[in-house]
């Protein structure tokens, strides 16, 4: 758990360093990730929350080199065994996805090509660039199918997508990640696109994948019941930044910037008898940033300074940090702390024990 | 297999229909067969009664189907080449119109591909409109007027080829001479249509999820466009050959006239204008069929290439 992870100083697998991405539209720029920057430790799992249009996906398009042509990395280091992959060139990063950095899919519908077996699309890659020979790629991909829970691998092996259902094509999606045997896998909202009763069956499937093979993962979404249960650390991202950053106990427990109480204030649970919270307004125009704190016209605690200086990360412990002028020495005076019902909300996680539990 | 049988029987019942149709409008036309200033009356009525014009239509159509059915019998040719039967007409005029036909299509196919593939990879870059320049300009002009412009440019200014089909040559060779501008002549807008479709169905393709999934599970990008996006744009291409075969032979019709050429094409609208009518019948069936066949041979490669076609279901 992350009480203990937090004493010993872990390897990082994956650093990046002051991302800025930004993308060439109509209207101007679109700055769509700001300088961005953690890093991944291995063996755990990293979550990145944040709403529609905060750049989580963006982010991690960019490590995996499958940005859209109009974007353009502005700055920043994205370090991975040495080297930066903001450099590498088009031609040599499938030596590295796949392979090193595995990525699975929001919608497993459209993610399997329609016209080709299942089994052709796992081994493939094996088949094509890792030179593997018909019969040893077979067994792995059936060796990878048994693994993520497809029933019949034998059979399912020589059929379409289109014979199997969301969750199983999920699962498939998953077995063709791990194809190349990767150290870090990529969830981009990998439950979104499924039912509820499926979700719970893939996370757990994705936890048990980790733990078997030692992964690391990041794991992206807006969901942050999701995240209580599957991530160590949690990356809290508004408009292109990080706004907090944390364990999962830390962001849940101890939550500092305001973005972060909205987002666990708009989260519905079974004790909500009052009118569920959901965020004013709506996510700033990235081709114009706001000055100072990019939430601050949606946020109800907003000071004056907010509108005028971005905040800096301000360290609350070791590992926990947030980007709010709420957490200077002069705005603690105020004695603003998080809404009432919010507070009320974190005491019953604590005693149910909701996090990672 | 029961996907193969109903292709057919559906193909068959088409062509029962278009039969059927072809016949009683040629024949409820206004113009009797035999009607010669020349001829006595007597054996006008003879030759009615011989070729059953005198019964009522439902019972031509009897003698006409069973003509068909038994012996292949289309009947003869009254007006452009008396007595000659029409069937034995239409083969020895098969030879250059099934050249034109089949060598536009064959040019056609690889160049609207190639044309195609290039545009959709260098999409919006200059190489991108100035094929669609073209593209535009060869969808939107009949191939008539490329026929004219071609035999202007080719057989005028630079004459290198006959203007008008060489009526003396017999070899491959010597045909295919007379038939170059023709060919080019419908060529044109064939490859455009092909070349439209396959940039936009690769366009589709390359922005689709299962690309991104086939590069970040580590194919390169030539092998994932290769082995993912363009087989896959070949299934609703494999559509649009059925219209680019029938437009081949449509356009085929008026490009025979211009340049002359001896085939089926010429031979269907001098039918016509002669009031030829077990000639007329005859060709117009003779193209039905053959575009029913494209038809079919398109459905059942559409079959091959599409699991969702074959193993049935699914959406």
């Amino acid at each position: 758990m992350a009480a203990e992870t937090k004493k010993q100083e872990r390897e990082v697998v994956l650093s990046v360093k002051d991302l800025k991405v930004n993308f060439r539209a109509y209207g101007g720029l679109v700055q769509a990730v700001r300088g961005i920057s953690f890093d991944l430790h291995r063996g755990e799992t990293l979550a990145i929350v944040g709403e529609s249009g905060s750049g989580k996906s963006v982010s991690i398009k960019a490590i995996m080199g499958i940005l859209a042509n109009n974007a353009i990395i502005e700055s920043g280091e994205i370090l991975y065994d040495g080297k930066d992959l903001t450099k590498v060139k088009e031609d040599d990063f499938h030596e590295i996805r796949g392979k090193r950095i595995g990525l699975i899919f929001q919608d497993p519908l459209s993610a399997l090509n329609p016209i080709m077996k299942i089994g052709r699309q796992i081994t493939e890659t094996l088949r094509l660039n890792q030179k593997m020979s018909k019969e040893d790629a077979k067994k792995r991909a059936l060796e990878l199918m048994t693994a993520v829970g497809i029933p019949e691998p034998e059979k399912r092996y020589d059929q379409y997508p289109f014979q199997f259902s969301g969750g199983m094509r999920q699962r498939i999606v998953i077995a063709i990640a791990l194809a190349g045997d990767p150290e870090i896998l990529i969830c981009d909202e990998p439950t979104t696109a499924l039912d509820v009763t499926v979700q719970a069956k893939i996370l757990e499937l994705i936890n048990q994948i980790k733990k078997d093979r030692n992964l690391s993962v990041i794991f992206i979404t807006h969901d942050l019941g999701v995240v209580a249960n599957m991530a160590d650390r949690v990356n809290v991202m508004y408009a292109g930044k990080v706004v907090e950053t944390g364990s999962a106990e830390e962001i849940f427990f101890e939550p500092a910037h305001p973005y972060t109480w909205a987002l666990l204030s708009s989260m519905p649970d079974l004790h909500t008898k009052e009118r569920l919270m959901a965020i004013p307004g709506t996510p700033p125009n990235m081709i114009y940033p706001p000055k100072g704190d990019a939430f601050a016209p949606r946020s109800e605690f907003a000071m004056r300074i907010d509108y005028e200086q971005e905040p800096p990360m301000f360290k609350i412990t070791d590992t926990h940090a947030a980007a709010t002028w709420l957490l200077h020495p002069k705005a603690a005076q105020n004695g603003i702390e998080m809404p009432a019902v919010l507070k009320a909300r974190i005491e019953r996680m604590k005693r149910s024990g909701a996090v990672n539990g | 297999m029961k996907y193969v049988l109903q292709r057919i029987g559906a193909m068959l019942l088409t062509l029962f229909l278009v039969m059927t149709l072809s016949f009683m409008v040629i024949r409820l036309m206004p113009m009797s067969l035999f009607e010669n200033p020349e001829v006595p009356k007597e054996i006008q009525e003879k030759l009615e009664d011989k070729f059953h014009l005198n019964d009522p239509l439902p019972l031509q159509y009897y003698y006409f189907m069973e003509g068909i059915v038994t012996d292949l019998d289309f009947g003869i040719s009254v007006k452009l080449r008396p007595g000659l039967e029409v069937f034995d007409i239409i083969v020895t005029r098969l030879p250059p119109t099934m050249l034109i036909n089949f060598l536009s299509l064959f040019i056609s196919i690889p160049l609207g591909l190639i044309f195609g593939t290039i545009a959709a990879l260098k999409r919006n870059t200059v190489v991108d409109h100035v094929i669609s320049v073209f593209v535009i300009l060869f969808i939107s002009i009949p191939s008539f007027v490329f026929a004219s412009l071609l035999q202007y440019l080719f057989t005028f200014v630079w004459p290198l080829f006959p203007t008008l089909y060489e009526s003396t040559a017999v070899t491959v060779g010597q045909m295919m001479h007379s038939l170059v501008l023709p060919i080019v002549a419908l060529s044109l807008g064939p490859i455009a249509t092909l070349t439209r479709y396959l940039r936009g169905e690769l366009i589709e393709n390359i922005s689709s999820e299962y690309l991104l999934l086939a590069r970040t599970k580590g194919l390169t990008k030539t092998q994932s466009i290769v082995r993912h996006a363009f087989r896959n744009s070949m299934m609703p291409i494999t559509n649009t050959l059925v219209s680019l075969i029938t437009g081949i032979m449509g356009g085929s019709l008026v490009v025979e006239n211009m340049f002359a050429v001896p085939g089926t094409g010429g031979l269907l609208t001098k039918s016509i204008f002669a009031g030829d009518h077990f000639l007329t019948v005859a060709i117009l069936i003779f193209y039905s069929a053959i575009s029913l066949v494209t038809i079919l041979v398109v459905d059942l490669c559409y079959g091959l290439i599409d699991p969702r076609v074959r193993v049935g279901g699914g959406k």
